[in-house]
């Protein structure tokens, strides 16, 4: 547990690296070292999945009239979800290296103005 | 636009003159023989009397000539067979047709042996055959017993049968008769060329000239002869080339006939020569535009003739036509068997509708049809092409613009229930979006932390 990840990755064929051993351990990894603003990013994007999901489910099951509302709903969550994931990944510490000129804060502003702006696309092709 | 113009025309020289004739009254007869007007006296009476000028003019005499100024010096033209080999330099095919393009009418007479080559040459134009010199027309069977027991060329024509699906100008009454002595001619595959007197399956034309008790080789037979024919050109000018003169004179118009097996009857010849001239001199036979509408149906102060239109309006299209009947516009009416259609097109037509009598008033019919504006923007023109024989060619064109709907003519999304689901999609993620980055925010510190401990 107290290895790193490349170690763990690495599949060797000592007992911490049995796959079972390391599934049973991923979520209280992932409790112990996500930073908190990633888990509030992952339980939007679970959010956004679940709500999308049912609004597929619905087109699926209820017929897409009118198509332009299946469209702007289902793209503003698509889309919510695309924006927030491109967050995830600019704020993610450890990609911090790869994204030397867009700091945390810069990052969280363009994803409100790409999210504005979604939402306002959104809205008016719903009509 | 063009139709209408000329129609203005139409009427302005209708105000000038007291004739029946649409188009004015100046008629010039080409007569080489003054000996044979005496024999057409009944034929230039009856015209006299329905006000024309007639002129009666050689076609020899120098100072004749159809154009003054450059404008028409006549109406319509009557044009006998010569003496002569030629009509003269005032009649020539290229000054007929000069003629007619400038809206004159030409009644074109020929015989058998008097048909100069430049009527020939005129017919040509107009896509009609006539025979060499010394051709004549006979039927075995349908000829006058008492005038040409003989040689059967007094040929008695039946009138054309009353139609369903055209005009009968020239349908008579049943059992009429009409006496013909001249040639037949055959016909091209024009469009604007009508029959008026076709020839009966047993009538042929050949060469007198061949010393046969028997024609060898006809050079027209049956049904692809015709005896009369009728032209209305493009500009609604009208010719008729009639293969005979003399089915115009005194004496085919008092003649007593008796077909081989009928009974002795009067010739209706005269009837037929006042309906032809009637016809290629515009008393019957035109049609005039008097209005078109459309508006929006379903709104009762719609404006008229608007030149937008929006996707899936609902559209009534309305057309007002005239018929002159000699001397006053009637309601036009289109034969049982046809149809008037309104086209709404762009480049083809999206719609070919027919367009139904919803008016009649004392001098016009107003045929109108209604209809959804396709689910297409664009350019679009109602378009009524009317053209039927023995009538005006009727072609009306408005172009009108087909806009799509306006953003906020669209049914509103929370005005149908099945968006309601999706609305609150957009809801939901917005709301979800919100508090998610007022938490983002409030977890700044945490974050500062988290890298802190890095």
């Amino acid at each position: 547990m107290s290895k790193s990840r490349p170690a763990a990755s690495a599949g060797a064929a000592s007992n911490s690296n049995n796959p079972l051993t390391i599934l049973s351990a991923l979520p209280a990894r992932y409790l112990q070292t996500t930073p908190s603003r990633t888990k509030l990013i992952d339980a939007f994007l679970l959010f956004l999945i679940f709500t999308g999901a049912i609004q597929f489910l619905y087109c699926v099951l209820a017929g897409n009239y009118p198509f332009n509302a299946f469209l702007a709903g289902f793209t503003a969550t698509v889309g919510q979800f695309v924006l927030t994931v491109s967050l995830r990944i600019q704020s993610n510490p450890e990609n911090k290296s790869e994204f030397k000129a867009v700091s945390p804060e810069r990052a969280f502003a363009d994803y409100v103005f790409g999210s504005v702006l979604l939402h306002f696309f959104c809205i008016n092709f719903i009509n | 636009m063009i139709f209408r113009a000329i129609f203005f025309s139409l009427l302005w020289t209708v105000s000038q003159v007291t004739a029946k004739s649409l188009t004015g009254s100046r008629l010039l007869v080409a007569l080489e023989d003054a000996d044979i007007k005496e024999s057409y006296s009944k034929f230039f009476g009856d015209l006299e009397s329905r006000g024309y000028t007639v002129d009666i003019q050689s076609p020899k005499n120098d100072k004749l000539s159809l154009f003054q100024h450059g404008e028409r010096a006549y109406d319509h033209v009557i044009i006998f067979p010569p003496k002569a080999k030629a009509y003269g330099p005032a009649l020539t095919p290229q000054k007929l047709v000069e003629f007619t393009s400038k809206d004159g009418n030409i009644l074109l007479l020929t015989s058998p042996f008097g048909t100069p080559e430049q009527a020939r040459e005129l017919a040509r134009e107009l896509d009609i055959d006539l025979p060499p010199r010394d051709f004549l027309a006979v039927d075995h069977f349908n000829y006058d017993t008492v005038s040409a027991s003989e040689k059967h060329d007094v040929i008695l024509v039946q009138r054309p049968p009353p139609s369903k699906s055209a005009q009968n100008y020239f349908s008579g009454k049943e059992g009429d008769v009409i006496a013909f002595r001249g040639t037949g001619h055959t016909l091209g595959n024009r469009p604007l060329l009508f029959p008026v007197l076709p020839a009966a399956r047993t009538a042929y034309t050949y060469d007198t000239k061949e010393d046969f008790a028997y024609a060898e080789e006809p050079w027209s037979a049956g049904t692809q002869m015709h005896y009369v024919t009728a032209v209305q050109l493009r500009n609604n000018a009208r010719v008729v080339v009639s293969g005979s003169a003399e089915m115009f004179s005194n004496e085919f118009f008092d003649m007593e006939v008796q077909a081989p097996n009928g009974q002795a009857t009067k010739t209706a010849n005269q009837e037929f020569a006042k309906e032809i001239t009637q016809w290629a001199f515009q008393e019957s036979g035109v049609v005039k535009v008097i209005a078109v509408r459309h508006y929006l149906s379903n709104q009762t102060d719609a404006p008229i003739n608007p030149n937008v239109y929006r996707v899936k309006n609902d559209i009534t299209y309305e057309i007002e036509l005239s018929e002159w009947a000699t001397d006053k516009w009637i309601p036009f009416t289109v034969p049982p068997n046809d149809s008037l259609q309104l086209e709404y097109t762009m480049l083809d037509p999206y719609y070919r509708l027919p367009l139904l009598p919803s008016t009649i008033t004392e001098d016009s019919t107003v045929y109108s049809t209604s209809f959804k504006a396709p689910d297409q923007h664009g350019i679009f023109a109602f378009r009524v092409n009317y053209k039927r024989p023995f009538v005006t060619y009727v072609d009306e064109k408005y172009t009108v613009t087909l806009r799509h709907f306006a953003h906020d003519e669209y049914t509103r999304s929370w005005d149908i229930s099945a968006a309601w689901v999706w609305i609150a999609g957009i809801a939901v993620t917005i709301a979800g979006w919100v508090v998610f980055c007022m938490l983002w925010l409030y977890s700044a510190p945490t974050e500062t932390s988290v890298k802190k401990t890095q």
